[in-house]
């Protein structure tokens, strides 16, 4: 009876402490380590962070309500969208190249983004699809990298890598989450490459390409790729993959950056801009044909006024 | 159409928290300066709801955030931004650095994933090796580090702009000459100024008044702000990096 | 196989509106027309009517005009200001002024603001509100001043003092707490100037200048950008580019002028006479 009193009763000390305690836990969006030097990300390590929800019947339906630029173009929140990216496999280790077009529905929201993910020295994620869902749980994934090599005085594989973060998208299967990526590195086994999307598949392979521009990626990809590819070859074929997609698709563009992982980890090797690309070629690196990649060199001098007679 | 069962089965209203307050933010950073600038107005669909709405705020002495989109998400995101950097200040007896003002703000924007602020963010300043900087968000906390950024209502009238004149897009150099990478701050202002009273012109929700911030790198001189009207420093020390206001009246129709 | 139909129907053409509607519905954004989310003004004073109208012409939020003409001649001493669709509010009037110039000539009188006022109301009714004009329409005739309201709908009003448009609240609140009967021409043109200036400052839709003018039974005034309050600032740079500074990846220089050799042919040509 007389905890049926105080559960009840407004003016008890046990009712003051359980409305004061209701109201700290109101503030859920700050944890004890939104205090110092964590920002904010201090909550991670001890787990998975929380996410404030509206508070509606369907929280999916409202995200999408006000996210999804292709159902309603006129939706208020835009989140980026459009890519090309690549990866592959070879002798010489893990190719990576993407785009770095950013767009907002029609709008060109950006043509510098990074799209690829410095996770560690050793990993790269790709980004395609929400960039902030990639941008943070790359980041995230990073983290969770860092604390499984203290912990286990090794270094982490890619695959476990890269299933720590199909697992974790899965947990948020059907909230909204938006990201297909690459996450390539080198480990114990060599180069390696798996596939990861927000829908929790999660591939192991030798070459991929993800993003609207990828079927214009793949057919320069598939045409020009074998295994024994020299360094300078694989580099080539990432960037003349990139800049066909660049040239064809209109969601991807701008510029293409490339990276090469090797055993020693991974290493940037630049930023390569697609219409110079088309007209002067990537410049002097290795592997390239010092000539632009459009065809306008392919018919130069060549008019119909001068067509090679043809035998009668 | 509505057929028979539209009318009599249960009627369900949309939660819709959002609405859009129009106007526009802006910053460009240069070597040792950024400026960070924003109009003034406030307004929902055909009506001016206040002609004065600071949309840019001093965070730090050398950050500076402006946010744009939904004014009420906006004014709160600030408020809890300029929490944590105080919290931070009493943990550390310093500032935080620029670099990881933008991290928190991804973070915080990011936890808000499944119930997005409605806002775009531009934070400006001056990192921890005395260079200019400009950090541009998306509503979900997608940042990237850039040398200018225009958003808001106007900003597919203001970036092209901004492109051809900074980044010198769609221009060749003179032979023999090579385009700068980043402008003197006399030059950077008059972008600005112009890019305000271009987008004025030519876009309703934008007018009534212009808030540019400049923050200047540690030790360096005033040169570029000299002579100019109304200009008001907002630093606390005169030691550090220091922040600038300049106002500007725009065109009220 | 259906034989062409010869028969062409008057009027507008709904064949597509099934189809376009269809497409709305699958998301499909529908061209915009350029709306003139406008201030337009009426009143009368002692001697005849003063109209006005702010000259925005907007597309969205992008202003498409910022010197537009909303005031439109129906007769010389009949004028309506228009608001909505700008393509429509031009072509109805300038159809109606058509028909009131014949119906001047046929009955050779000075033509009256009723009758404008009801072609017009009976145009829109016919076509359903499909014709998107929202029209202040004044003037003086034989009967005296007339000032009246048309809706997209037909519907009408006449009333001593009137607005339309996005700006028409902005508007009325300064002709509800100032118009008075009788004014004189200079407090009746103050008053229409402060009306719109409401309309310019406090409406996003309207904006830039303002329009007016005078009616009265002896002479009309047309005063095209009577106020300009919204003068266009000058830019702190000048923006103009170094000869060479557009990229270009061929050079062709066509010689324009052709000569050719003609060799008459099919016997004796005969000069032409040029006499």
């Amino acid at each position: 009876m007389n905890t049926f009193v105080n559960q009840f009763s407004t003016s008890s000390a046990l009712s003051v402490i359980r409305k004061a305690q209701a109201l700290v836990d109101d503030d859920e969006e700050f944890s004890d380590a939104a205090w110092g030097s964590e920002a904010g990300f201090g909550n991670l390590a001890k787990g998975v962070p929380s996410f404030s929800v509206p508070a509606v019947h369907d929280p999916t339906a409202f995200l999408r309500l006000h996210t999804d630029d292709h159902a309603d173009p006129n939706c208020r929140i835009k989140i980026q969208h459009g890519t090309t990216t690549l990866a592959f496999r070879f002798q010489g280790g893990v190719i990576v190249a993407v785009d770095s077009r950013a767009t907002a529905g029609s709008y060109i929201a950006s043509g510098t983004v990074k799209k690829v993910i410095e996770i560690n020295p050793y990993l790269l994620g790709t980004m395609a699809g929400g960039a902030a869902d990639c941008q943070y749980w790359e980041t995230y994934l990073g983290i969770q990298c860092r604390l499984h090599e203290l912990r286990n005085r090794e270094r982490i594989s890619v695959a476990a890598a890269s299933k720590y973060l199909s697992n974790l998208v899965y947990s948020y299967k059907g909230m909204g989450l938006s990201m297909g990526t690459m996450i390539c590195g080198w480990d114990k086994t060599g180069p390696a490459v798996f596939y990861v999307d927000s829908d929790g598949t999660r591939l192991k392979g030798d070459l991929f390409s993800v993003g609207s521009g990828s079927t214009f990626a793949y057919g320069v990809l598939d045409q020009g790729y074998r295994w024994d590819l020299t360094d300078e070859e694989a580099q080539e074929l990432g960037r003349r993959s990139i800049y066909a997609a660049g040239h064809r698709d209109a969601f991807s563009g701008n510029t293409c950056n490339l990276y090469h992982v090797k055993e020693d980890g991974w290493r940037f090797l630049g930023n390569y801009d697609i219409t110079k690309m088309h007209y002067e070629g990537p410049g002097d690196v290795p592997g390239s044909a010092k000539t632009g990649y459009g065809y306008d060199v392919r018919v130069e001098g060549r008019v119909s006024s001068a067509a090679p007679a043809v035998a009668s | 159409m509505s057929s028979l069962n539209d009318v009599a089965g249960p009627q369900q209203r949309q939660f819709n928290p959002y609405t859009e307050n129009g106007g526009t933010i802006l910053a460009i950073a240069g070597t040792d300066f950024s400026v960070i600038a924003g109009d003034t107005r406030q307004s929902e669909g055909y009506n001016i709801q206040t002609r004065y709405a600071p949309k840019v705020f001093r965070l730090t002495d050398r950050a500076v955030l402006a946010v744009n989109g939904f004014a009420a998400d906006g004014n709160m995101f600030v408020k809890k931004v300029k929490q944590r950097l105080e919290w931070y200040r009493h943990a550390h007896a310093k500032d935080m650095p620029l670099h990881a003002i933008a991290r928190l703000i991804q973070t915080m924007l990011y936890a808000r994933r499944f119930f997005p602020y409605y806002v775009y963010n531009i934070l400006g300043g001056i990192e921890d090796d005395g260079s200019g900087a400009v950090y541009s968000f998306d509503p979900v906390g997608s940042y990237e580090r850039e040398t200018c950024r225009a958003a808001g209502a106007a900003q597919s009238l203001v970036q092209p702009f901004l492109d051809n004149q900074i980044y010198f897009k769609n221009q060749q150099p003179a032979p023999g000459t090579s385009f700068p990478a980043h402008l003197p701050l006399p030059i950077v202002l008059k972008l600005v100024i112009d890019s305000f009273t271009g987008a004025t012109e030519r876009h309703i929700e934008v007018g009534d008044g212009l808030e540019m911030y400049v923050v200047l790198a540690k030790g360096r001189d005033l040169s570029g702000l000299e002579g100019i009207v109304g200009l008001q420093e907002l630093s606390t020390k005169s030691d550090g990096e220091r922040i600038f206001v300049i106002r500007r009246e725009l065109k009220k129709d | 196989m259906a034989s062409a139909s010869v028969y062409n129907p008057v009027g507008f053409d709904f064949s597509n509106q099934v189809r376009n509607q269809f497409l709305q519905e699958k998301g499909l954004p529908l061209p915009k027309a350029t709306s003139t989310g406008t201030t337009i003004v009426g009143c009368l004073f002692k001697d005849g009517i003063v109209l006005g109208a702010d000259t925005r012409a907007t597309e969205g939020p992008i202003v498409a005009d910022k010197n537009c003409e909303k005031i439109h001649y129906i007769t010389d001493s009949i004028r309506c200001c228009g608001a909505g669709t700008a393509a429509d509010t031009e072509f109805t009037t300038a159809l109606i002024s058509s028909n009131m110039e014949l119906h001047a000539l046929s009955t050779g009188r000075k033509p009256r603001v009723v009758t404008a006022m009801t072609m017009l109301k009976q145009m829109l009714f016919r076509y359903q509100g499909h014709v998107g004009a929202a029209l202040v329409l004044g003037g003086v005739d034989a009967t005296g001043p007339h000032l009246f309201t048309i809706h997209p709908h037909g519907s009408t009003d006449k009333l001593p003092y009137v607005t339309m448009g996005s700006g028409s609240l902005a508007a009325m609140a300064v002709f509800e707490s100032a118009w008075k009967p009788n004014m004189t021409r200079e407090e009746a043109l103050d008053l229409v100037r402060d009306a719109i200036f409401a309309g310019i400052f406090n409406d996003l839709g309207s904006g830039s200048n303002v329009d007016a003018c005078v009616i009265t039974a002896s002479h009309t005034e047309m005063l095209r950008n009577f106020v300009k309050p919204n003068e266009r600032v000058e830019k702190e740079q000048r923006y103009k580019f170094r000869r060479g500074t557009t990229a270009w990846k061929k050079e062709s220089i066509k010689d324009l002028i052709v000569s050719e050799e003609i060799t008459p042919i099919g016997g004796q040509v005969e000069a032409m006479d040029v006499s």
